[in-house]
């Protein structure tokens, strides 16, 4: 430290208060650009009464998208949405293949072939008063 | 031949003389589909309604005649109306009103008469009272559609009353041209598909389009003639050699350059050509801002106008999508014949560096304008290209918000990609571009051996630099235009807020091996890291391989940055394998 000279002093506190207002005026920047002014997505969609889905029926709901299953285990919902980069998986008769990279899910959304790694999501569904079942998407 | 200095000026003013009179036939030819527009005004297809005649005319039950300038599609329509709609809906699309109750004489009552009365026959139906038939045409009606898009979906899925569903989807499109022609807001002899039908509104008229294609090939003609004369000239014995005084675009090139620099099979012509192709794009882009809406409801409707509506519109968005293809191409052409010939070596480093800077800006520059379409054929390569940003670790939902700018592609969205696109980018562009070229200057130009080493140390005078620029650009517009004129840049119907079915989940080209990529495993490995590393190899090939010495320069394929070479052929191969394995479709299964 000895040999810092007054000018070499002076150069280094410029340039770092440089280099620190920089550093804000980007956090400044990157906290613009990230304000959310649109209201989140629906999470939950109202699918119409129970009675719309018989025992053994499979029907897709495409705006969520989901598909509603009502076999012996119950009544249960599926997300469409491939978990590897958010395509939406089209109906094979082994389950389920996605058209952006091929992956593949057996009926009960269980990955039979990559690159999705996680499973088809199971989404929670409930019976409102009114009789009508609602989908939860979170 | 010698010329005093006053011939010179005689010569130069029949000179211009002749561009001006050019200049002018060729703003006539351009204007003259103008003038045809302003004369067409829209017209009725049926005849005006005649004032309401006391009793029911029973010629109004006859087949329709078109007038034989209608498409067949509305010729069409109007058998199906006749056939189908009439019965309800009148013969001049006034729905089942008093008048037209009439025409079905004693049973005009129609909900209590023996065809759809409350004892209808078998074969009969029911027909709603409340609200009765609406009318198709005349004042308020349709006015639940905003275009002729919605109608034909509508008709799609709703109609006829009797039997939904039951027409095709051609049909539906043919009701859909007569529907609107009842209307008087049908452009004559256009023909609806779902790629032009939302830039047609039901409840006001738009100009009649006009015919391009006779002007655009006009003047291609043009230019090509120009540029065969531009060549005969330097072909003819002797060269009228002009003293000319530098003008601003001389003074934009040194005085005289090394021939070696100029040849055609060395340089390809590549970087001048990306800056011809740039600067296209940035004029027919700018054009393009004065219709296009950044807002998710109206951008594909846009994009419709644009290319099925605007005079010239269609020549417009075409030449900015060819050009922008064609800059790819180019771009990555020039980058194979920079490492190929060693050019890259020493000081040139620097500027390797921000040519491939530019190659990335190109690369996103085309995707975001991709996106822009905002039709049905993007909203895959959207989804996957910014949830690829969610998978890097730490900042992946940052970076996603920073460039989507919600929770999801929204209106933000095309707003986002809309700035990044006309001006974020494209200024990075120009800064990069610009920087480039100063230093392609500030290097010594093009990479050739040192003056004690070249074989041929004739030189170029800027004139003919120029000379052969302007010829390049000629003939690079006659092509652009050409291709422009006869293969339309590729559009789908908006997108609308479920999908409807999956048909186009393919990347833009230039990225399927991306794509290709991404069906093997981990998206952050494959679509993030492996682009990024790819080029970070790139960037550090001057740096860490061996390069081509200077007596070695100026040529293809010079000894002393084989490794180079060879790696960069190898990557080459390697991505053009990845994009033909993606294009195979798949057998299996
Ligand atoms: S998004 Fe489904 S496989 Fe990639």
């Amino acid at each position: 430290m000895k040999n810092l000279s007054r000018r070499n002093f002076l150069r280094l506190s410029t340039n770092s208060l440089l280099a620190l207002a920089s550093a804000l005026g980007i956090g400044g920047l990157i906290r613009y650009l990230s304000y959310q002014f649109d209201p989140a997505p629906s999470s939950e969609f109202d699918i119409g009464p129970a009675s719309d889905y018989p025992l053994n029926s499979r029907t897709v709901i495409p705006h969520i998208p989901a598909i509603i299953v009502h076999d012996k285990k119950g009544l249960h919902a599926l997300s469409l949405k491939c978990t590897h980069l958010g395509c939406t998986v089209e109906q094979r008769n082994f389950g389920f293949e996605c058209p952006c990279h091929s992956s593949r899910y057996d009926m009960d959304g269980a990955v039979l072939k990559g690159p999705a790694a996680a499973n088809l999501r199971q989404l929670r569904v409930t019976e409102s008063e009114d009789g009508n079942l609602h989908v939860f998407t979170t | 031949m010698s010329l005093t200095s006053k011939h010179k000026r005689y010569f130069s003013r029949d000179y211009l003389l002749a561009i001006s009179i050019l200049t002018f036939l060729l703003i006539a030819g351009l204007l003259a589909p103008l003038r045809a527009q302003a004369s067409h005004q829209v017209q009725s297809t049926v005849t005006p309604p005649a004032q309401p005649t006391p009793t029911f005319d029973p010629q109004r039950l006859e087949k329709p005649v078109i007038a034989s300038d209608h498409s067949e599609q509305l010729k069409k329509g109007a058998l199906i109306y006749w056939g189908v709609c009439m019965a309800c809906h009148g013969d001049r699309g006034q729905g089942l009103s008093e008048e037209w109750r009439a025409a079905y004489g004693q049973d005009s009552d129609c909900w209590q008469s023996g065809c759809h009365g409350p004892d209808y026959p078998p074969e009969s139906f029911l027909i709603p009272k409340d609200p009765v038939i609406p009318a198709v045409a005349g004042a308020g009606a349709l006015a639940r559609f905003r275009n002729a898009q919605e109608v034909h979906d509508f008709i799609l899925a709703d109609m006829p009353w009797w039997d939904p569903g039951q027409l095709t989807d051609e049909k539906a499109w043919q009701v859909t041209s007569y529907i609107l022609s009842l209307r008087k807001v049908m452009p004559k002899a256009f023909e609806l598909t779902d790629t032009n039908a939302s830039a047609i509104r039901t409840q006001s008229a738009v100009p009649q389009p006009g015919d391009d294609h006779p002007a655009v090939l006009a003047l291609t003609g043009i230019l090509a003639l120009a540029a065969i004369g531009m060549i005969a000239q330097d072909l003819q014995k002797n060269k009228l050699r002009l003293v000319e005084r530098p003008n601003f675009f001389h003074h934009l090139h040194p005085p005289t350059i090394p021939a070696l620099q100029a040849r055609l099979r060395y340089t390809l012509g590549a970087g001048g050509l990306a800056v011809f192709l740039c600067l296209i794009l940035l004029v027919t882009g700018i054009l393009e801002m004065y219709y296009y809406i950044p807002t998710p409801e109206h951008a594909a409707v846009s994009v419709e106008v644009i290319t099925s509506l605007v005079p010239f519109g269609a020549l417009t968005r075409n030449l900015h999508f060819w050009s922008a293809q064609a800059l790819m191409i180019v771009a990555g052409i020039h980058l194979l014949r920079v490492i190929l010939t060693g050019a890259y070596a020493r000081h040139r480093r620097l500027n390797y560096l921000i040519g491939l800077g530019m190659l990335l800006l190109v690369g996103l520059l085309d995707f975001t304008g991709y996106v822009l379409r905002w039709d049905e054929g993007i909203r895959w390569a959207l989804v996957v290209g910014t949830n690829l940003l969610k998978t890097v670790p730490w900042i992946g939902d940052m970076l996603y918000r920073l460039t989507v700018g919600g929770p999801e592609p929204s209106l933000s969205s095309v707003e986002r990609f809309y700035t990044w696109h006309i001006f974020v980018l494209t200024l990075l562009m120009i800064v990069l571009g610009a920087w480039h070229i100063f230093r392609v200057r500030r290097d010594g130009g093009v990479a050739v051996p040192p003056p004690a080493e070249r074989k041929d140390n004739a030189r170029l005078s800027r004139f003919d630099l120029v000379r052969r620029e302007v010829l390049v650009m000629l003939l690079a517009g006659v092509v652009l235009l050409f291709v422009s004129a006869f293969f339309p840049a590729p559009i789908e119907r908006p997108m609308t807020e479920t999908m409807i079915d999956i048909e186009n989940t393919r990347a833009p080209w230039f990225f399927l091996w991306v794509q290709q990529l991404l069906r093997f495993g981990d998206p952050f490995l494959w679509g993030v890291v492996l682009p990024i590393a790819l080029l970070a190899g790139l960037a550090a090939l001057p740096y860490l391989l061996p390069q081509a010495s200077d007596h070695e320069l100026g040529q293809w394929f010079p000894r002393g940055n084989r490794v180079a070479q060879i790696l960069m052929i190898i990557i080459t191969l390697i991505l053009l394998i990845l994009t033909i394995i993606f294009i195979i479709p798949t057998t299996q299964l």
